[in-house]
């Protein structure tokens, strides 16, 4: 299941870098490692007694595996964008498909944005700030430092300061 | 103090200070910032520490009262000549430059006690990020609100010429108004706006405190001991069992009616909407008398809600959604409490809106809008069922709630779609709560199309509007088959860009 069968134009939509499934990757990890610490905290000394002892460490463990090897690969797979002269679209999600359009005049300011784990792994966040009071940011990971400051700048072209 | 300018720099304005009454009118205020400080001296009050629970309180009291008396001595707003300019901030500095270009209006607010000493509180609208204190004077003099607010109107070049120098009371009143309300729609916007919550309040204060009123109205103990206390009465609401659920009844509707009246009274007495030079200006209130004008062109949506009883009777409240805020919590400007049909087609057109067209040819949305809610509740079955099994009166209560919620969604259906009317998208939703939402294109900022596993089953997207300021739920159509949901988001953003 690479690609959403109810795409529309599917040529136009792209991918966004590979280097961004190691982001998520380490990211689930890191989270995933503080939960079952704290599960095998809890099992060590809460259910030490009981016939529950071990269960929290093993389950978490599993279900944190699972997570951190399949997740990611989902996530980077069914997470594409567009950008076409009007418009930027971000398409992500199975469970909850969000498939989002912004025209471009309507842009407030953009950000591009780097964090450790991004720099680490060669990619940046673009993130579009509306005036609208749901989803005033849409933010798009996982594109390559360059293409995130190219889009920035078709945008910046495009953006307005006035509402009406 | 280190200001950012010198101080006698004509540009930037000689400082002035808030209005030294502020010392009382923000107490009140502080006092009601500190509800946390109430509770740990009543617990000590009540834990019979006396001592200790005053002792707190006078050091609460004069930590407040010095707090105020900093927060005022180091408060110092400036009027330049292309800004205003707000140093704040009692250890940490805040100096603000708020250009008059970016003020879109001056609210001003008057609390009771404000307008007995004749204070008002000052909030510069800007466009951005709504909710900060962006630019509050908490209490200065009205006649220097009003002169303030003149100057930044006459400063950003807007015709408003009219309103220059005149106090804000005593504008001509030759032109009549858009909108105003008499004592009589006053009372019939009150009795519409029917409430319990009175009920919901008593019933909570004493889930929580208990005994504190040494009874609790909502045990049946209660009422036992209180009907077998007289006999005579006792004796003759147990004969007229049904005459007495009537007479509690017509109780619980006349004091949900007095409730709404009140609320009503309170803040729409002297409900009055005019056209100024920039846009709609609106005063109302009883107590706290409010001034707010909201500018034509940030006018972003507009609501016009009712709900069954009204609806019949033809009467509608008209809301719009504008980028400046509302000082009140509902983010939605009211500018018609209650108005009939050719009211909010007058509003609309002062707006530049064209009115509503007599009949709207409303798609209506899928059935899957009920399916998804029946699907998404399946948990609760299992629930139901093992209810019923185990606890049968329990479960027929439960049972007979879950079908309660399906067929108030059912209802809900009936009465929700959508129609593109010309380049403005109108939507319709809710039975009890009825709403239509007229939403021009070009203000459309973002479409999202939402899919989520359970709609998917049913081949249905729900569509949900980006729209700046405001703070309504939001504009969002549910449940619309997948095809045309892209159909109808390309259509409208055909409009926006």
């Amino acid at each position: 299941m690479t690609t959403e069968p109810e795409q529309p134009a599917p040529p136009a939509l792209e991918p966004v870098e590979p280097g961004y499934k190691n982001v998520l990757r380490v990211r689930f990890l890191i989270f995933w490692l503080a939960i079952w610490a704290a599960a095998t905290v809890f099992d060590r000394t809460a259910l030490q007694d009981t016939e529950f002892a071990g269960f929290p460490t093993i389950a978490v463990f599993v279900v944190a595996a699972a997570g951190v090897l399949t997740a990611p690969q989902r996530i980077y797979a069914r997470l594409h964008y567009r950008l076409t002269e009007k418009l930027l679209q971000v398409v992500r999600g199975w469970l909850f498909h969000v498939d989002t359009v912004v025209p471009l005049v309507r842009v407030q300011h953009i950000d591009v944005t780097r964090g450790p784990l991004e720099k680490i792994f060669g990619v940046a966040t673009l993130v579009v700030h509306t005036a609208g009071t749901h989803n005033s940011i849409v933010t798009l990971p996982g594109l390559a430092p360059k293409r995130a400051a190219q889009i920035r700048d078709i945008i910046r072209e495009h953006v307005r300061t006035d509402f009406a | 103090m280190s200001e950012p300018t010198s101080l006698d720099d004509a540009a930037v304005g000689p400082p002035e200070h808030l209005h030294p009454l502020f010392l009382l009118t923000g107490f009140a205020g502080s006092m009601r910032g500190m509800v946390g400080g109430y509770a740990g001296l009543g617990y000590l009050a009540v834990s019979g520490r006396l001592q200790t629970a005053l002792f707190g309180a006078i050091l609460l009291l004069l930590f407040m009262a010095a707090a105020l008396l900093l927060y005022w001595k180091r408060f110092e707003y400036r009027v330049g000549e292309n800004e205003i300019r707000i140093d704040s901030g009692i250890v940490n500095r805040t100096h603000r430059s708020i250009p008059f270009d970016r003020i879109q209006d001056v609210d001003i607010t008057q609390g009771p006690i404000a307008r007995i000493l004749g204070l008002a509180k000052v909030k510069f609208e800007t466009g951005g990020s709504a909710g900060e204190e962006v630019g509050v004077l908490q209490a200065i003099l009205l006649g220097r609100a009003q002169e303030l607010r003149t100057l930044v109107r006459s400063r950003r070049g807007q015709a408003v010429a009219v309103v220059a120098g005149m106090p804000a009371e005593k504008i001509p009143v030759d032109t009549p108004p858009i909108y105003a309300m008499d004592l009589k729609r006053l009372f019939l916007a009150g009795t519409f706006n029917f409430s319990l919550a009175v009920f919901a309040g008593l019933f909570g204060l004493t889930q929580t405190f208990g005994d504190v009123l040494g009874f609790d109205p909502f045990s049946r103990a209660f009422w036992l001991s209180v009907l077998s206390a007289g006999g005579p009465a006792r004796d003759f609401i147990i004969a007229h069992q049904v005459a007495a659920a009537v007479a509690g009844a017509v109780l619980l509707v006349l004091i949900g009616i007095v409730t709404g009246v009140v609320r009503t009274v309170l803040t729409d007495f002297g409900f009055r909407l005019d056209r100024t030079g920039v846009g709609l200006r609106r005063r109302r209130g009883l107590l706290t008398r409010t001034d707010v004008t909201l500018p034509v062109n940030r006018a972003q949506a507009a609501v016009i809600a009712t709900g069954p009883v009204r609806d019949r009777l033809g009467w509608r409240e008209l809301r719009l959604q504008s980028l400046a805020k509302d000082e009140g919590s509902r983010g939605a400007h009211v500018v018609a409490p209650l108005a009939s049909d050719e009211e909010v087609d007058d509003i609309l057109d002062q707006l530049g809106w064209p009115p509503l067209p007599p009949s709207i040819g409303w798609v209506r949305v899928s059935r899957a809008y009920v399916g998804i809610l029946a699907a998404a509740m399946a948990p609760l079955y299992v629930a139901a069922i093992a209810n019923l099994v185990l606890v049968p009166p329990a479960g027929a209560a439960f049972v007979a709630a879950l079908l309660a919620v399906i067929a108030v969604r059912f209802l809900a259906w009936s009465r929700t779609g959508y129609a593109v009317d010309g380049d403005r998208l109108l939507t319709r939703i809710g039975w009890w709560r009825r709403r239509i939402t007229v939403l021009p294109a070009r203000k459309i900022q973002s479409v999202d199309l939402r899919e989520s596993f359970v709609s998917r089953l049913f081949g249905v997207s729900s569509l949900q509007f980006g729209v700046a300021g405001g703070g309504m739920t939001g504009h969002s159509i549910p449940a619309i088959p997948r095809g045309e949901a892209r159909k109808l988001r390309d259509r409208l953003l055909g409009f926006a860009t």
